[in-house]
């Protein structure tokens, strides 16, 4: 499979043998702090969610960066109806590089090529989440509101930032250069 | 018929999944004849809530047949009342939160229904609702949803928010919600697909400790 790639990040297909790479950020407090899934103690725990979650995901990505095979993060894009929501977690040593941002812009452009009937993507940020939210701004989301008391989070509801991208905005409004290497 | 959420699937596939905001004007004329008698009605109109039971198939009949109410929702008008037995005994009847609208003491013949849906977060939860076109502009669906809100929090166990999505073209079901004390927080643009039109949705929430609105 072609993989989509954004200056030196590229995206490809996850295997188990990511196992040991994917718990690097996932045992990390940092990186799932705003994530629903408490951090991951065993690297067992990620090779169980390689083959139950991932795998079998209509569309999980893994972050590769400067033509290394090992991944520095992943990318998820979960579909519904005419919409599509993305989400993604980026190891702690690849944050303040753009690499997040050039990873959405890369499942943007993937997602609206392969799925015709897509009309938006959309992603949630914490309003606690500054860095999260500029990922997507930089990506040429547009910050639609905040939905109250959206989701739950280890145990407390947050009040989320909603952004979106639709068809037609990639087409009349790149995306602002990310910054990084 | 409204507000049951379905598997996740692309939107060709989806049969029945209605957003709330079921009552389009469908002039403008009709927007200012429903703003007069709605201020003034809804000081009086008496609505109860209570829940369904196969013997209301008729009266949701009313409703359910009625072309103008089906237009803004995703469901294509009924044809007969099977098909809406059906509905009834596979989807309301086991629903979590579903209930017939009620007015003026007359409980043996529901015109309308309301429903608060769960979604994946168990903190949030959808409304729907459905009026039969001889009630619009009577404060009957404000009065409803009233109701709604200053019940359904100490009925469902965790729910924080409940949200509702409109049409942002639909005037008056978007007043439903404001006079209800629901808050505006965004519109989604192209959120949904209602009959082969991709549409700009509004999203409204009303949480926990939001006030009531007398």
């Amino acid at each position: 499979m072609e993989a989509e790639a954004e200056g030196d990040v590229s995206l490809r297909e996850f295997t188990e043998a990511d196992a040991e790479a994917l718990f690097e950020w996932a045992s990390d407090p940092r990186v799932v702090r705003f994530q629903r899934r408490d951090a991951y103690a065993h690297v067992d725990e990620a090779r169980r969610y390689i083959i139950d979650h991932v795998l079998p995901h209509p569309w999980y990505r893994a972050i590769c960066v400067a033509g290394a095979d090992r991944p520095v993060g992943s990318i998820s894009v979960k579909p519904t109806e005419c919409r599509a929501s993305v989400g993604y977690r980026v190891a702690h040593a690849h944050w303040g590089r753009g690499v997040a941002t050039r990873a959405v812009s890369a499942a943007a452009a993937e997602v609206f090529a392969e799925w015709p009937w897509l009309a938006r993507l959309e992603a949630i940020a914490d309003v606690e989440n500054p860095a999260s939210q500029r990922v997507l701004e930089k990506a040429g989301f547009t910050r639609e509101g905040v939905l109250r008391r959206y989701v739950v989070l280890k145990g407390r509801p947050r009040d989320m930032v909603v952004f979106s991208l639709v068809r037609g905005d990639r087409e009349e409004k790149p995306a602002e250069e990310a910054n990084g290497p | 018929m409204l507000v049951i959420r379905m598997i996740p699937l692309p939107c060709s596939r989806i049969k029945h999944r209605a957003p709330a905001a079921l009552l389009q004007p469908a002039t403008s004329s009709e927007m200012d004849r429903g703003q007069e008698p709605q201020a003034a009605a809804a000081r009086g109109v008496e609505v109860s809530l209570r829940r369904f039971d196969l013997a209301d198939v008729d009266a949701m009949m009313v409703w359910a047949s009625d072309p103008q109410v089906a237009a803004v929702c995703r469901w294509e008008p009924y044809e007969s009342t099977d098909p809406l037995l059906a509905f009834i005994r596979e989807t309301v009847l086991p629903h979590p939160w579903f209930r017939a609208i009620c007015v003026g003491g007359e409980e043996e013949r529901p015109v309308g229904a309301v429903s608060v849906t769960p979604t994946a977060d168990a903190c949030r939860a959808e409304l729907g609702y459905v009026l039969a076109r001889a009630h619009w502009g009577k404060g009957v669906a404000t009065a409803a949803v009233k109701r709604v809100v200053a019940t359904v929090f100490a009925e469902v166990e965790g729910l924080e928010r409940v949200e509702a999505l409109v049409d942002v073209r639909n005037a008056a079901s978007q007043r439903v919600l404001e006079k209800a004390g629901f808050r505006r927080e965004a519109v989604m643009r192209k959120y949904c697909v209602l009959k082969g039109q991709v549409k700009d949705m509004v999203m409204y929430s009303f949480i926990s400790t939001d006030s009531l609105v007398e």
